[in-house]
């Protein structure tokens, strides 16, 4: 598996690079990933996953589907249709189509349904500034769900980890049998980068565990809560009972009788007992540091090169970039703010949407949150803002 | 003998005498009528009292879903199994009047692709589950829970919608019809979209707010203007055989976009951030993107972050270049290096941006001749990049200027990158740019 501390990012200069944008390397990550069922529908600034799919998809090499959708609520449902046949299926959307994906995903989350959805973010609120960037749907993505259930939700803060975590989603969401999302964002997303990539890794994900066919299948059949149940397509020989519904192990409806219950914790079950493993991220520290700065997305790149000038200045200082959001690296974070007085979480929205998220595990530490929003936040900002509060 | 696809006597979850039963049974017939494998029916089910029949199929897959999606989801799992799958795979969506309204793009959609699926609308003209109220096919003058004295809005007309939605197969049917279920398993075995309406009764609220029995349905159906029976049975390609036969044609070989090995020794040993502006439509990014082009050659890292004005194709066209021996984190632009302004639309975006006040002394600022430009911390160097050149040559020929004054990249690095993206015009461009770099 690809949980890493490490982004391995190469210095050596023979490469042969192209100019290629993180919106399309999602396309490529998740046409490795085995991604054989797309839906789209255009909004910027994500549409470029979606007519790379419409390019890629339907090669021969990948024979996958790839079609319009008339609308995000659609194109998302038809993935989720797609991926109950037995299929790994992805959409892309920005800010104002997600909103419209939510029933969906949440249907995706009970039926235990995996798809994958690259969220590219731009400003909002409502359509908000289609070609502005923004990070400002972290906790909109996270918290989309009735009972507040745990989305895993990847942040590739360029275009390499746009390919690696786009197979990272798919692995998890295939592994677990959950909807994922894929958190990019404008600068991430349409920033052309020179890139090698045809030295990236095509790390095809296993296909979800299949129900061995003996005996009778019980689609909810899960016997350890941590653990997906055993999956069949719809279309295959054993007959699937799927639905959105409150559910026992068969299927079938019920109110609130201690197995339903049993499996609502279960939803939320599976995801934490995995969280250790879903943590990628890339921390670098300081022995003696007194200071943590933290960020993820776009906003990491600045963080990371305010973090060099610092140290060339003789400051010491650690650094955490999260490529998962979530479940939260509870673990890392606590390591990495480990001796440090201060915590500095660098994020592209109005209130440290992100920030807020994890400030009960810094307990009292001192957080500094830097953001802003209508440009991206600089190294400059940063640098200014951790002198000011000094 | 194959095992029956309805449970056998199971109790309904209905009223007594809801439609919803009637329909059910006869949905059962033609399935037994069909004798398809089991195993490649799906019932998709939508929300309401007609999506309680999942538990009363005992052998096809079921799918319940939310409300008004379950078009959406059959639509999925059709096109996935006809285009990726072994195309066996028929899914029948039980839905409700107020599913197919609240989901009616779904239909509309479903139709338009062909996509295999038979969808089932039990019009009784109201919400059942939640109440009573009034749906989009409450007739007029229909007493509801939300129209008490009376609905005062026409009906829809779905089949009419589906007509229009180039649906292949639509029917209209009511539930005492005794050819139901042979309509019903028309529609079916009918390769495509097929969508058969049946009117029917409420019991437990249309019927006891309204003078309304079954013999009279007819009669709703006429004042309604509903025309009934197969209104529509053609047989056109399906969305996934359209999707094979074309993909036979338009797959193309995957992308040989060429890469950049390192050919060239960059003059630079630093980083250089250069900010491009100019008008949408006059290859400021390709100019961009050679520049780029140029300095991978040179085995430098690029960004290149392109903006423009909402509506794509008018207005400022901004590019942001940086050419980098390290790896490069930031992406903005605190400070530019360079700055090359080749129209008054792209001035105009960095003045108003505040580019132009992070201009330090060192800046180079190129731009062409009659832009106007506020005071700046460095002398502005005028050019007069789109008369020479042309105003789509315009940026180029700054970048060219930009690398001739600087020697950041040798010029032939950006001469094979022209001639390795755009052979056929390279020779006239080279001649084009050889106009502002003799005049230096
Ligand atoms: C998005 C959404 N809105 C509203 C509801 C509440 N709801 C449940 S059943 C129903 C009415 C269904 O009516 P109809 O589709 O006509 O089916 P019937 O109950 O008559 O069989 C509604 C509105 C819901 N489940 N989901
Ligand atoms: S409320 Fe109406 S639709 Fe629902 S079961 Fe009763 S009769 Fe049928």
């Amino acid at each position: 598996m690809m949980s890493t501390t490490q982004t391995g990012i190469q210095h050596e200069r023979t490469a042969r690079r192209q100019l290629v944008s993180g919106n399309r390397l999602v396309a490529l990550g998740a046409v490795a990933a085995g991604c054989r069922f797309f839906s789209g529908y255009p909004i910027t600034p994500s549409s470029e996953i979606y007519q790379a799919m419409m390019e890629e998809l339907p090669r021969p090499e990948n024979a996958g589907l790839a079609l319009a959708a008339p609308d995000e609520i659609s194109a998302l449902t038809y993935c989720v249709g797609a991926s109950m046949a037995g299929y790994k299926a992805m959409t892309a959307t920005s800010g104002p189509g997600w909103c419209l994906m939510i029933e969906t995903l949440q249907y995706g989350l009970m039926t235990e349904t995996p798809v994958v959805v690259a969220v590219v973010q731009r400003l909002g609120p409502s359509t908000g500034g289609a070609t502005q960037g923004a990070q400002g749907d972290v906790l909109l993505t996270q918290f989309c769900t009735s009972g507040g259930y745990t989305i895993p939700v990847f942040a590739p803060s360029n275009a390499r980890e746009c390919y690696e975590l786009t197979q990272a989603a798919f692995w998890w969401s295939e592994r677990l049998r959950t909807p994922v999302v894929l958190l990019s964002d404008k600068e991430v997303g349409m920033t052309l980068e020179s890139i090698d990539v045809a030295s990236f890794e095509r790390r095809p994900v296993p296909e979800r565990a299949a129900f061995s066919g003996i005996g009778r299948y019980v689609p909810y059949a899960c016997e350890q809560l941590e653990e997906p149940p055993p999956f069949a397509p719809v279309g295959g020989a054993a007959k699937v009972v799927a639905t959105g519904s409150a559910h026992d192990r068969d299927g079938k409806l019920r109110k609130n009788s201690p197995e339903v219950i049993e499996l609502l914790v279960h939803l939320q079950a599976k995801i934490a007992a995995h969280a250790g493993d879903m943590a990628i991220f890339e921390m670098d520290l300081q022995e003696k540091a007194e200071t943590l700065v933290m960020s993820y997305g776009t906003t990491a790149r600045a963080a990371r090169e305010a973090v060099n000038h610092l140290r060339a200045a003789g400051r010491k200082v650690s650094f955490l970039k999260l490529m998962t959001l979530f479940p939260i690296a509870a673990e890392a974070i606590e390591q990495a703010a480990e001796g440090c007085r201060r915590v500095v979480v660098a994020e592209e929205n109005l209130t440290g949407l992100y920030a807020s998220a994890v400030q009960t595990l810094l307990r009292d530490r001192e957080m500094l949150r830097v953001n802003g929003i209508g440009n991206q936040i600089s190294p400059l900002q940063i640098i200014e803002a951790m002198e000011r509060a000094r | 003998m194959m095992d029956p696809y309805l449970v056998k006597d199971a109790p309904l979850p209905y009223c007594k005498g809801c439609g919803h039963g009637l329909v059910l049974r006869a949905f059962g017939e033609a399935l037994e009528k069909l004798q398809l494998p089991p195993a490649e029916v799906a019932v998709v089910t939508d929300i309401g009292c007609v999506g309680l029949a999942d538990a009363l199929f005992a052998t096809p897959h079921t799918v319940h879903t939310t409300h008004g999606r379950s078009t959406a989801f059959a639509t999925g799992l059709a096109l996935a199994d006809s285009v990726l799958g072994a195309a066996r795979l028929k899914p029948v969506v039980m839905i409700g009047d107020g599913g197919a309204m609240i989901g009616i793009n779904h239909l509309v959609n479903a139709a338009l692709l062909n996509a295999d699926v038979t969808v089932l609308v039990h019009n009784n003209f109201m919400f059942g589950m939640t109440g009573g109220q009034n749906s989009a096919f409450s007739p007029l003058e229909f007493v509801t829970a939300t129209t008490p004295a009376g609905n005062a809005v026409p009906p829809l007309d779905l089949a009419q919608v589906l007509v229009a939605s180039r649906a292949s197969f639509v029917a209209r049917k009511i539930t005492s019809d005794h050819d139901l279920t042979d309509v019903i398993a028309r529609a079916i075995a009918h390769p495509g979209f097929a969508m058969v309406e049946i009117l029917e009764l409420c019991t437990g609220f249309a019927t006891k707010w309204n003078p309304l029995t079954g013999a009279q349905l007819k009669q709703v159906a006429e004042k309604a203007g509903y025309a009934l029976g197969v209104l529509r049975e053609e047989r056109r390609p399906t969305f996934g055989d359209g999707y094979k036969e074309r993909g036979k044609e338009a797959r193309r070989e995957g992308n040989k976009e060429n890469g950049a090995g390192p050919r060239f020794a960059a003059g630079t040993e630093v980083a250089q951030r250069l900010v491009m502006a100019g008008t949408a439509g006059e290859r400021v990014q390709t100019a961009a993107m050679l520049l780029g082009q140029a300095a991978m050659l040179c085995g430098l890292h690029v960004t290149q972050k392109n903006d423009y004005p909402v509506t794509q194709g008018t207005g400022f066209s901004i590019s942001e270049v940086i050419l980098s021996p390290e790896e490069i984190l930031f992406t903005g632009i605190e400070e530019p290096d360079a700055v090359l302004v080749v129209s008054a639309d792209g001035a105009r975006e960095l003045e108003r941006t505040g580019m132009l006040a992070r201009v330090a002394e060192e800046t180079l600022v190129l731009a062409d001749t009659d832009i106007h430009l506020p005071e700046l911390r460095c002398t502005i160097q005028r050019f007069a990049f789109r008369s020479a050149t042309g105003p789509k040559t315009a940026a180029l020929a700054a970048v060219a200027q930009w690398l001739d004054m600087t020697g950041a990249l040798p010029m032939d690095a950006l001469w094979t990158a022209i001639e390795e993206r755009f052979p056929k015009e390279m020779e006239s461009t080279r001649a084009s740019l050889g106009k502002i770099l003799q005049t230096t």
